[in-house]
C-alpha cells in the first residue's frame, strides 16, 4: 500500500473501514508531517493534539471515521473561537460547535488542525494573515490563494486529504487552483453553514470542500451537504463558454489549458461546446463586491473603526473604513443586477448544462507582490480573479474548480458551473475531465516543501 | 458636472463626517481602493436597473421564479 498519508481522503477512509491501517498511528503520523511539512507553508495555525486524540476515541462509524481533516479558521471548534485571519474581526467569537464541525464529528473525521486564511476572508492571494502569510507549496515564494489559503496548502503539501473552506467570492476555487486541487463552491445554503458569524447574514458565503480530486470532493461534500452527492455519468454534456474577458484577458498557457480542457471534456462526454452571452458578468463581479462588502458592515461603528487593534494589517484598516464609503444607491443596485443575472443564468441553463471559463487568469502570482500580467495589462491578482469568481456568489449557483494543467510549475485550474441544485453534475463532469487527461492533473504532487528559513 | 474619480477630497471629508480617523497609511489604502472600485461604481450609477424585475429577498439557492 502507499504511504497511508499520501492517500485520497476515500483510500484513507477505506483503508481504515477495511483495518488496513490503524486510525490512531495515521493520526500520529499527521501530526508529524504537520510539524515536519507546516514551517515551510504555514498552512496551520493551529494543532490541538489531545482534542484530536479526544475525537478519535468518540468518533462514531462513519464516512471519514478516523481520517484527519483541517478546517478553515473561520469557524468556531468547541475549545476555540475564530480568528478569520485577524488581529481584530470586528465580530464577537467564542467557541462553539458550528454546523461544518457538527457534521466533520458526526461524519468520524479527526480535525487536527485549524487552516490559516486571508485576513477576514478579503483577499484572493492568501498573502495577508494574522498568522503570516500561507505559502504555495508548489513554490513556496508564490501566493496560495485566498480566503482560503492554509486549508489549500495543507492538502496540496500532503498534510491531510482534505479540508474544509468557505467560499463568499470565490475563496474555495482560487486557492483550489493556485494549489492544484479540486474546490467545491456549494449551491448557496446547501452546505452547513451555522455557527459561521456572518451565517444569517451573508448572502453569498458557503462552506465547502477542498480536496485532491472530484471523488474526495464528493465524499467530504456529502458530509458538509448532509447527504450523499450521488455519481452520474456526464454525458452529452452541453458546455457553455463566453467571449469576454474572463475567457480571454487571460494569460496565454492558462487560456490554452482551458481551451484543450474544454475539448477534452466535450469529447468524454459526447458534448457539444456552445456559446453563450453575459451581458450583466461586469456589474455582477461588482455587485458581489458591493453585497458582500455591506453584509459586513453590521457590526461596524466609527468607534470600533477609532479603536481597531493596531496588529491589523494596514491593508485591512484601510479597507475597513472603505467601506463605510460605498453608496447605499450602489448596493441597491446591486441587489438589482443580482436579479438581472439570476434571470439571465436562468435562461443560459435552459441552453447549456455547464458554463466554463479559467477559474484566475494567470498562476499564483509572487507573495512580494501579488500582481498578474495579462493581455490588457498589469493588475492586482484580486482585481482580475473576481472577474471570473463572482457570479456563482452572487447568484447562488454551483461551481468547481479543477487543474487541467501546468505553467511555470504552477497549477491551472478551469472552472466548470452549474444551475442551482446541480451540484453532482459539476463533481460528474470534473470526474469525466479527470478521466479524459488520465487524471494527470490531480495526481502531480509537488515537490515536499522546504522551510526556506531552515534552507 | 463631471464626476470626480479623486479621492484627494471626498475621503477625507467622509472621514470627517463618520468621525473616523485614519493614519497616512490607511488614507493611501482607502486612495488605492478608491481608484479600482470607483470607476465602475460611477458605470453602475449610470445603469437605470429599475427596468429589471426585482427579486425581493431571493432564495439563492433555486433559480428565480420564471417571468
Amino acid at each position: 500500500m502507499s504511504e497511508p498519508l499520501d492517500l485520497s481522503l476515500r483510500g484513507q477512509a477505506a483503508a481504515i473501514a477495511a483495518g488496513e491501517i490503524d486510525a490512531s498511528e495515521l493520526l500520529q503520523a499527521t501530526l508529524a508531517r504537520i510539524e515536519e511539512r507546516d514551517p515551510a507553508i504555514n498552512a496551520i495555525v493551529e494543532t490541538f493534539p489531545a482534542r484530536s486524540r479526544e475525537m478519535l476515541v468518540a468518533a462514531p462509524s462513519g464516512p471519514l471515521h478516523g481520517v484527519p481533516v483541517v478546517i478553515k479558521d473561520e469557524w468556531p471548534l468547541p475549545w476555540r473561537a475564530q480568528r478569520f485571519g485577524a488581529a481584530d474581526m470586528l465580530a464577537k467569537t467564542s467557541p462553539g460547535e458550528s454546523g461544518p464541525y457538527r457534521a466533520l464529528r458526526d461524519a468520524g473525521a479527526v480535525i487536527v488542525g485549524v487552516g490559516n486564511m486571508h485576513e477576514l476572508g478579503s483577499g484572493s492571494t492568501g498573502n495577508v494573515s494574522v498568522y503570516g502569510p500561507a505559502r504555495n507549496p508548489w513554490n513556496v515564494e508564490r501566493c496560495p490563494g485566498g480566503s482560503s489559503s492554509g486549508p489549500a496548502a495543507a492538502v496540496a503539501g500532503r498534510l491531510v486529504a482534505g479540508a474544509v473552506g468557505a467560499d463568499g467570492v470565490g475563496s474555495i476555487r482560487y486557492p483550489a487552483t493556485y494549489c492544484g486541487l479540486t474546490g467545491l463552491k456549494p449551491t448557496y445554503g446547501r452546505s452547513a453553514m451555522d455557527g459561521h458569524h456572518m451565517a444569517g447574514v451573508s448572502t453569498t458565503i458557503v462552506s465547502g470542500p477542498l480536496c485532491l480530486d472530484a471523488g474526495d470532493c464528493r465524499l467530504l461534500g456529502s458530509v458538509l451537504y448532509g447527504g450523499e452527492l450521488r455519481a452520474g455519468e456526464a454525458s452529452d454534456l452541453r458546455i457553455g463558454i463566453v467571449e469576454n474577458e474572463v475567457s480571454e484577458d487571460v494569460a496565454p498557457a492558462v487560456r490554452e489549458a482551458c481551451e484543450t480542457a474544454i475539448e477534452e471534456l466535450r469529447q468524454a462526454t459526447g458534448g457539444e461546446v456552445r456559446k453563450v452571452e453575459l451581458p450583466e458578468l461586469s456589474a455582477a463581479t461588482l455587485a458581489t463586491v458591493l453585497i458582500a462588502n455591506s453584509e459586513s458592515l453590521g457590526s461596524v461603528t466609527p468607534e470600533r473603526l477609532n479603536d481597531l487593534d493596531p496588529s491589523l494589517s494596514p491593508l485591512g484598516r484601510g479597507l475597513l473604513k472603505y467601506r463605510l464609503m460605498l453608496p447605499a444607491v450602489a448596493t441597491v443596485k446591486a441587489h438589482q443586477v443580482r436579479a438581472m443575472a439570476r434571470q439571465r443564468l436562468a435562461e443560459v441553463f435552459e441552453e447549456v448544462d455547464l458554463i466554463a471559463w479559467p477559474t484566475v487568469p494567470a498562476v499564483a502570482p509572487p507573495l512580494e507582490a501579488p500582481l498578474v500580467e495579462l493581455p490588457s495589462g498589469t493588475l492586482t491578482a484580486d482585481a482580475a480573479n473576481v472577474r471570473g469568481g463572482a457570479l456563482a456568489n452572487l447568484t447562488g449557483i454551483p461551481a468547481i474548480s479543477v487543474p487541467v494543467g501546468s505553467s511555470e510549475g504552477l497549477p491551472i485550474g478551469l472552472q466548470l458551473q452549474a444551475a442551482w441544485g446541480r451540484d453532482e453534475l459539476l463533481l460528474d463532469a470534473a470526474e469525466a475531465l479527470e478521466g479524459a487527461n488520465g487524471r494527470r492533473w490531480v495526481e502531480a504532487a509537488p515537490p515536499v516543501p522546504v522551510d526556506q528559513a531552515e534552507a | 458636472m463631471e464626476a470626480s474619480k479623486g479621492a484627494d477630497d471626498f475621503i477625507p471629508a467622509a472621514l470627517a463626517a463618520f468621525g473616523v480617523e485614519a493614519d497616512e497609511i490607511e488614507l493611501a489604502v482607502m486612495d488605492a481602493a478608491h481608484e479600482i472600485f470607483w470607476p465602475p461604481i460611477l458605470e453602475l450609477l449610470s445603469l437605470d436597473t429599475s427596468v429589471s424585475a426585482s427579486e425581493p429577498a431571493p432564495d439563492l439557492s433555486q433559480a428565480p421564479p420564471r417571468r
